[in-house]
Formats: C-alpha cells, sequence, structure tokens
C-alpha cells in the first residue's frame, strides 16, 4: 500500500483542519485518493474546480501514484 | 500664457479667472493676498516688492505645475506684484479650476504656501512715522524639491544606469488597485517605472484602508484609480501615471494593453483574472497574476510573449467565483496581499531587467503562516481552452518563422516539464554535453526519417548547436500535428 505525503492549500487546509499529512492509500490515482480523503475530511469541492500537482509538478488526475509521491491538492483563490 | 508671472500693474483678476474655465472643470478657487495696515503693530501706508524675477518666474512655473498635477486639477495660474502698493491693493492672486471643489482649493493653498515660501521676493513697507524697512519675508529662495534619487538601486550590477534607463522607459499596467495593487503600484513607482495605467472601476471603501495604504480616510468615496494616481504622484512626482476608473474588459484590454511592457492582475475575481490573462495573450505581453486567501497566495507569470502556459492551462473554467473565497469572504490580514503585491512587482522587475530566477511555466505557493513556499512547474496544458493554444493549432496548419522558439535557459525548460530532445549527431554530443540530464539524443536525420516518438500531452524542446537545426526540426514535427514542439532559440550557444 503506498504511501504518500500531503499537502493541503486554502479551503482544503480548512476543511481538512491540518496544513499537511501522510497516509497508507489504496488509491490508485490522485483522482482516487481525493476521493478517499472527500469522504474522511469532508471535502466540498469537486475534483472537477481543483488542481493536483504530484512531486512538485502538476499533473494529471489518472497518473499511477506510487510509495513517496508528495500529493497537493490546490484550489484556485481569487483574493486580491 | 505662462502659469506664473510678475506685474508691475495692479493685477485684473477677473481677466485672470476668465481663461482657466474649461468644460471639465466643476470648481474654481481664487486667493487674493492684499495689502494690509498693520504688520506687527506699526500702521503700513504701503509697500514694495522686487523680485529676483528670473529665477522666480522659472521656478513659480514649477510650483504651478506640481500643484496642479499632484491634485489632478485642471488650470492653474499665478500672479505676483512687483513694485509700490497702497493699502488694499491686491499683492498676489492664485487661481485654480479642477473638475472637483476639492482639488481647485488644495492645489491653490499648495500654490499660495509655496510662493510665499519659496519665491525670491522682498518686501519693502512704508510705515505711517515715515519710517521704512525690509520685512523678513519668510522665504530664503529655498532649494526645489529634492529630486527622486534612484541610486541605491542602481547601484545594484544588475541595474546601472541602463537597467535604470529601461525602467523610466517602460510602461505597466495595473488592473486593480487593491490589496495586491497597492503595493504593486508603490513598488513600481519606487523603482522608476516611466508610465504606470491604473485600472480600477472602484471606490475607496473604509473597509479597504487596513490593507491598502496607498489611500487616506479622507480618500472613501473617492474613485480609487484617481486616489491612487494622485497618492502616487506626491511619492514620485516624476513619472507618468495615468488613471482609468473604468471596470477592464476585452475592448479596453486591447487600447491599453497595446505597447505596454507587462500587465499585473491584482483582480480579486477569476472572471477579471482571465479577462486579464486573455488580453496579455493577444497583446503578447507578460501578465503577473496572484491571488491571496487569508494566509496564503499564488502567483503565476504568463509569459504571452515567450509561448509560456497560461492561466487557462490551470484553471480550465472561469465560473469557480461562487466556490473559492475573495478577501470579503474569508477575511484577510494586511501583510498577506502586501507580500504578495511586492512578489508581484519583483517579477515585473526581474522581467523588465532581465534578471535571472524569472517565472515561467510554474505557479508559486506561498503560506505565509507556515512560512513555505513551493514553486510547482505549471506547463502548458494541451486542453488549453485558452489562446496559448490556439495559437499553436494555427500553427500546425501554418507555421510563422518565428513562433517555434522559445528563448529561456535550458534548466527552466526542464524544471518547468519540457522534454528535451538533443537533435545534435552524437560527435557533437560528446564533444558538448547538455547542462542538464534527463534529456532524448535523437539526430536530426533520424528525427526527420520519423523515428521521435511524440507524446501527446507534453510540451518537447528541441536543442541544437545555434538554434537554426531544431528550428527546421520543430516546424517539421508542428506540420506534422505536433503542436507543442519547440526549439531552443539560439541553441546552446546562446545558453552561456
Amino acid at each position: 500500500m503506498p504511501r504518500v505525503r500531503l499537502q493541503y492549500f486554502a479551503l482544503l487546509r480548512e476543511e481538512a483542519g491540518r496544513q499537511s499529512e501522510t497516509v497508507d492509500t489504496a488509491a490508485a490515482t490522485p483522482a482516487d485518493l481525493y476521493a478517499e480523503l472527500a469522504a474522511r475530511h469532508g471535502f466540498r469541492l469537486p475534483v472537477a474546480q481543483l488542481r493536483v500537482a504530484v512531486n512538485a509538478a502538476f499533473s494529471d488526475w489518472d497518473r499511477p501514484l506510487r510509495d513517496g509521491d508528495e500529493v497537493v491538492f490546490i484550489p484556485p483563490v481569487a483574493g486580491g | 500664457m505662462s502659469a506664473f508671472s510678475f506685474s508691475a500693474a495692479p493685477i485684473d483678476t477677473a481677466g485672470l479667472a476668465g481663461p482657466l474655465a474649461s468644460p471639465a472643470a466643476g470648481g474654481f478657487a481664487a486667493f487674493e493676498g492684499r495689502v494690509r495696515d498693520q504688520n506687527e503693530g506699526r500702521t503700513v501706508r504701503s509697500l514694495e516688492y522686487e523680485a529676483f524675477e528670473a529665477l522666480a518666474v522659472a521656478e513659480g512655473e514649477r510650483i504651478v505645475a506640481d500643484a496642479v498635477r499632484r491634485h489632478g486639477a485642471t488650470l492653474g495660474r499665478c500672479v505676483h506684484r512687483t513694485g509700490r502698493l497702497a493699502v488694499g491693493d491686491v499683492a498676489v492672486w492664485v487661481g485654480v479650476s479642477a473638475p472637483h471643489r476639492a482639488e481647485a482649493f488644495a492645489a491653490c493653498r499648495e500654490i499660495i504656501d509655496a510662493v510665499k515660501h519659496r519665491l525670491p521676493i522682498w518686501k519693502k513697507e512704508h510705515y505711517a512715522d515715515a519710517d521704512s524697512g525690509w520685512v523678513n519675508c519668510e522665504h530664503a529662495a529655498h532649494p526645489a524639491v529634492a529630486e527622486f534619487d534612484y541610486s541605491r538601486q542602481s547601484a545594484l550590477p544588475e541595474v546601472g544606469t541602463t537597467g535604470q534607463r529601461r525602467l523610466a522607459e517602460a510602461h505597466v499596467v495595473v488592473v486593480g488597485a487593491g490589496g495586491l495593487g497597492c503595493h504593486v503600484l508603490a513598488s513600481l513607482a519606487g523603482a522608476g517605472i516611466g508610465r504606470l495605467t491604473i485600472v480600477d472601476h472602484d471606490r475607496v471603501e473604509a473597509s479597504n484602508l487596513h490593507r491598502q495604504p496607498l489611500y487616506a480616510i479622507a480618500d472613501v468615496g473617492r474613485p480609487k484609480a484617481e486616489a491612487a494616481a494622485r497618492r502616487l504622484a506626491d511619492y514620485n512626482p516624476g513619472l507618468r501615471y495615468v488613471p482609468v476608473a473604468r471596470r477592464f474588459d476585452a475592448e479596453l484590454g486591447a487600447a491599453l494593453l497595446a505597447g505596454a511592457n507587462a500587465v499585473v492582475d491584482c483582480t480579486d475575481n477569476f472572471a477579471a483574472k482571465f479577462l486579464v490573462n486573455d488580453a496579455a495573450q493577444r497583446a503578447g505581453i507578460p501578465a503577473v497574476i496572484a491571488s491571496v486567501y487569508q494566509y496564503e497566495g499564488q502567483l503565476q507569470v504568463v509569459r504571452a510573449d515567450r509561448g509560456g502556459s497560461c492561466l487557462r492551462c490551470q484553471w480550465p473554467e472561469a465560473t469557480r467565483d461562487g466556490l473559492v473565497g475573495n478577501c470579503v469572504e474569508a477575511g484577510v490580514l494586511g501583510p498577506v496581499p502586501a507580500i504578495l503585491g511586492q512578489l508581484q512587482a519583483l517579477e515585473v522587475l526581474k522581467l523588465l531587467l532581465d534578471l535571472p530566477g524569472q517565472l515561467q511555466d510554474e505557479l508559486l505557493l506561498v503560506d505565509l503562516l507556515e512560512h513555505g513556499q513551493r514553486r510547482l512547474a505549471a506547463p502548458r496544458n494541451p486542453a488549453c481552452a485558452g489562446r496559448c493554444v490556439r495559437v499553436d493549432a494555427a500553427a500546425a496548419h501554418a507555421p510563422p518563422a518565428t513562433d517555434v522558439d522559445l528563448r529561456l535557459p535550458l534548466a527552466a525548460a526542464v524544471a518547468a516539464g519540457y522534454r528535451i530532445v538533443d537533435i545534435r549527431e552524437p560527435m557533437e554530443c560528446a564533444f558538448e554535453p547538455l547542462p542538464v540530464s534527463g534529456q532524448q539524443s535523437m539526430p536530426l536525420g533520424r528525427l526527420l526519417d520519423g523515428a521521435l516518438a511524440v507524446e501527446a500531452g507534453h510540451p518537447y524542446l528541441l536543442v541544437c548547436a545555434h538554434g537554426v537545426r531544431s528550428h527546421a526540426a520543430a516546424e517539421f514535427l508542428r506540420a506534422r500535428g505536433h503542436a507543442n514542439v519547440w526549439s531552443l532559440a539560439g541553441g546552446l550557444a546562446a545558453q552561456s
């Protein structure tokens, strides 16, 4: 089961109640991982509204997750 | 008509006021300084004025021009008497016309104060007891206001006089004069950007002040663009400020961005950010875009001038304003937009001065609670709905000569996610290896035979010695439908 390191920003950080966490996941892709975490933390934003970065680069939602990956879910922000 | 003059004859105040009228001026203020019959307990019968006219006229004209510009007035005029005056005669007259009374009063007041304080004019009083004396007239021909001095900045070897001149010749458009914009504007005015266009359709609200220090409490209710321009003209009068108190849209963007060096997006909603992004794409100029949310910020530099990835590459829909917070709903601490605004100003200066480390094809995430910063590679998205990819689609049919060239450091291309293909011959590669690793080697001949498997969804950068072969190879692949293939401009030779 891959162990991944997660970082949250903005709305997701608030909803998760934390800045980062490490999880063991059965999810095969970032999309599956987000669904898993959305159920756990009550994330309201749909995947279509987010971007995901894996290992410091924007990634597709369906790339395979590997052990040790660093995953960042990024909601858009617009304040100015 | 000179804005400042001396008159040996009585001043015709009505004749002076007439020419200051303008259809745009809803306010007119005048000040008359008259000879009075008392001074420090002695009865004055008459007095004489003497002036060092050559110096006083030049300085007087500058005083009037500065006050008119600083306060946003329309026209100003000042006339000072010389020679012998009787009690009740007008000694000095100032008139200012302006859009509203506040500007007219303020400019008029500033002119008379500066004339009294700075001009080399002397007064001799004749008293009832037949005595007379030169009166200490406050002013001792004070030097003009100091010059804005950029020496601490131009001392940087990367700036110098050449860089300072480049900044003086630059035109930057700032969209949004709020929490981000105030700091962008202050820093760019401090740096000496010759022309700053300030676009904001809002008026100053009291709830803006805690994070928008360009505005004073007295500005509440005034158009932000105009209040900001006025404040900046006070701060650094040597620059040109163009306030545009209108909502930014495609038409306005086309008009304002033509010929500008960069646009800075300081708006607070996605609809506006996409408008700025698109306008920059059409104008082919860089856009420096930032957003804040509570204690976090995001910064992206869209290098439309270099075929870089755009805002729509990252955020493909324009409908998320209802879902994400802005400052009104989510709250914000003043230093957060201040820091992000300063980062935007920094990126503008970096690109104008051609400094290293410029952001391109990246998203910078800043977390100011934890002091974390992340630079995420954000290459062009082939599914982008924006013009950055539509340009490629057109190029696939009729590639214009320069559209495939990208001028950027090779390491930056790697960081941005470009797949690097070295199309030189094996001997050349052995003689001068690429300064990066992970590249694919594919000599031009094999590439033209179709040996390069181009994977959709990834940007490719072809590299050769001088950028000539890679240009041809990129055009060859574009013509075969590979829209996201680029040539390293100038080749390896241009990298050192």
